[in-house]
């Protein structure tokens, strides 16, 4: 053990001495699989890949796109990608039916989900939705919390319409005019929306009406954890400087990912994306934390609304406490 | 066959319709112990007992939704049946259409239908219709090839004898050639049915208010997977209860057929 202590100092003196690429260094290669196609909220992992600050942390970052948070938890708990970007929510559910998964950090503190419509259609209240076509995904969590948010805003399922489809088909369904509004993300779907029409949206956003939920986090293989808690720690230490980074320097995070992945989106409306995504790092707990740290309070609300309208099955789905930790955060 | 003198269990368990239930059987103990032996998490792959469990305690929502994924599929069927019959007989019978046709419908189909189903929606909504559309999509092709080669594959020799016996066209389509093409077009009729539930499936993924496709997307989302395979399970049911209808059919139809008569396993 001691031997093995000191055989890392020495690594991690040599790092800190070269500071640069270290050929002789064997690094950890750690897969992250994100929870969609690439966009602007995952451009801090591409600006800390390109700045070095997992090479580093003796960490080989492979980004992977993924098709969605609950694949991306299952690639997880199988073991084929040892961190998942992805709704933590949705890890929730997937680990309180046996996934062994746990959130490691959370980067999004407030929700970005909002229902979202052109700026022409002037919805801009709850109360504005009534008679109007709301786009939802089946199964999906936005389409999960929308009934809170209605009882919240005191709207019945029978002041509107609405029409189920996939992403894509949400999508068209609001460009095309066969519906008014769609459940979406706030830098996400209205960026889209706005790329592809020219046209602003307007989100209603729901943590603005009390609903507030937790989003996408970097979750974890237990397993792994408890291997490796070491390469975890440099993992998140590299991970929680990609943020703040970002944050600060939002141009130079979306220019990083347009390098890495040029498909992934436009400059303009990507920029705009990564500055809605940065201003989601904050809770309502400790505006001061660092990135990625949860708050009791935040996590617990989460978990209470996910136990009340997500399906979370009260009687087997413990605590939170077991859902995540901070104990890997720098 | 009358004179078996194989106690009744055996006549029971190896007669043609208990077989397909008695591997059912196997393959689930099979699923039950590898689970149970590589202790398979039920995150990845449920235990059969848990997807019986919703089968039966699901089962009005999933008739129900199943209903909806029926109509789609047999009216996409219908589609096919309606355009792909006259399509192949154009094919078969004329060289210029077959020149014009052919290589144009081989091209539409390698297009991948999920690609374009989400285009569906957009242009005719969210009712029934882009859902028939997508089963017509993917039934139709079986049944144009397989028409065409039954018409193509005609004996000339019996052509040139109804000829020379002075049979008119009518009478030589509906004699020689119909007959003798049936069995290839049920072949395709076959093939199609079956991939008409995948494209009425692929068709509410996409966009739906209902259907066994929108019941898996929330089975899916709330890592249900009891329920998803549920859902699967009655899908393939009504995969396997068409073909068993288009079969029914087809024994009434071509009932001389080497496949239909029963001294045929006798002699081969």
């Amino acid at each position: 053990m001691l031997k093995r202590i000191s055989t890392f100092l020495a690594a991690a003196l040599t790092c800190a001495m070269v500071n640069g690429p270290v050929a002789a260094q064997p690094k950890d290669k750690v897969i992250l699989m994100l929870n969609w196609y690439v966009y602007s909220e995952h451009a801090p992992f591409f600006l800390g890949k390109e700045r070095g600050y997992f090479e580093q942390e003796g960490i080989d970052l492979d980004i992977q796109e993924g098709r969605g948070s609950g694949v991306t938890v299952q690639a997880v708990a199988a073991g084929t990608a040892q961190f998942g970007y992805a709704d933590v929510p949705t890890m929730i559910k997937a680990a309180a039916k046996g996934a062994p998964v746990i959130a490691i950090g959370v980067a999004l503190q407030t929700s970005p989900m909002s229902v979202m419509g052109f700026t022409d259609k002037n919805i801009k209240t709850p109360s504005d939705i009534k008679g109007k076509i709301v786009a939802v995904t089946p199964g999906d969590s936005m389409s999960q919390i929308w009934p809170l948010f209605l009882k919240k805003t005191n709207l019945k399922d029978t002041d509107f319409q609405q029409v189920a489809g996939d992403a894509q088909t949400k999508l068209n369904a609001v460009i095309n005019g066969q519906a008014d509004l769609l459940l979406g993300y706030v830098m996400d779907q209205a960026i889209k929306l706005q790329d592809a029409t020219k046209k602003n949206v307007y989100p209603i956003r729901f943590a603005d009406y009390g609903v507030n939920l937790v989003s996408s986090g970097i979750v974890v293989n237990k397993d792994y954890l408890k291997k490796n808690p070491d390469v975890v720690k440099r993992f998140m230490r590299a991970a929680t400087r990609s943020l703040e980074e970002a944050a600060k320097n939002p141009d130079a995070a979306v220019d990083a990912m347009l390098k890495a992945n040029p498909k992934s989106g436009v400059k303009d409306s990507a920029l705009v994306g990564m500055k809605a995504t940065a201003a989601l790092y904050k809770g309502p707990d400790n505006p001061n934390d660092r990135p990625f740290r949860a708050g009791s309070k935040n996590m617990n609300e989460t978990f209470a609304l996910l136990v009340e309208y997500g399906g979370l099955d009260k009687a087997t789905s413990g605590k939170v406490e077991d859902y995540y930790t901070n104990d890997f955060l720098p | 066959m009358a004179t078996n003198p194989r106690p009744l269990w055996q006549r029971v368990l190896f007669s043609v319709w208990a077989r397909p239930i008695l591997l059912v059987v196997i393959l689930l103990v099979l699923w039950d112990v590898t689970i149970r032996l590589f202790r398979i998490p039920p995150y990845l792959v449920p235990a059969p007992e848990a997807v019986v469990g919703q089968l039966v305690g699901e089962w009005p929502r999933l008739w129900r939704e199943s209903l909806v994924t029926t109509y789609a599929t047999l009216g996409g069927f219908a589609l096919s049946i309606a355009f792909g019959i006259p399509m192949a007989l154009l094919i078969a019978y004329s060289r210029t259409v077959e020149s014009f046709v052919y290589p144009l419908l081989v091209f539409s189909q390698s297009i991948p239908k999920i690609a374009i189903a989400p285009l569906f929606v957009v242009w005719f909504g969210f009712g029934i219709i882009p859902k028939v559309i997508c089963a017509f999509m993917l039934g139709f092709f079986p049944i144009v090839v397989s028409t065409v080669a039954g018409f193509k594959s005609v004996d000339s020799d019996m052509i040139d004898l109804a000829r020379s016996m002075k049979a008119g066209r009518l009478a030589t389509f509906m004699r020689i050639a119909l007959p003798q093409a049936l069995p290839s077009l049920f072949a395709g009729l076959k093939v199609s049915v079956t991939l008409a539930v995948v494209g009425a499936v692929v068709g509410e993924f996409v966009g739906s208010n209902s259907g066994i496709g929108y019941l898996l997307q929330i089975a899916n989302g709330n890592f249900d997977l009891p329920l998803m395979f549920a859902a699967l399970v009655v899908l393939s049911l009504i995969g396997v209860l068409l073909f068993v209808a288009v079969d029914i059919v087809e024994r009434l139809m071509i009932p001389w057929h080497a496949s239909h008569r029963n001294d045929f396993t006798a002699t081969a």
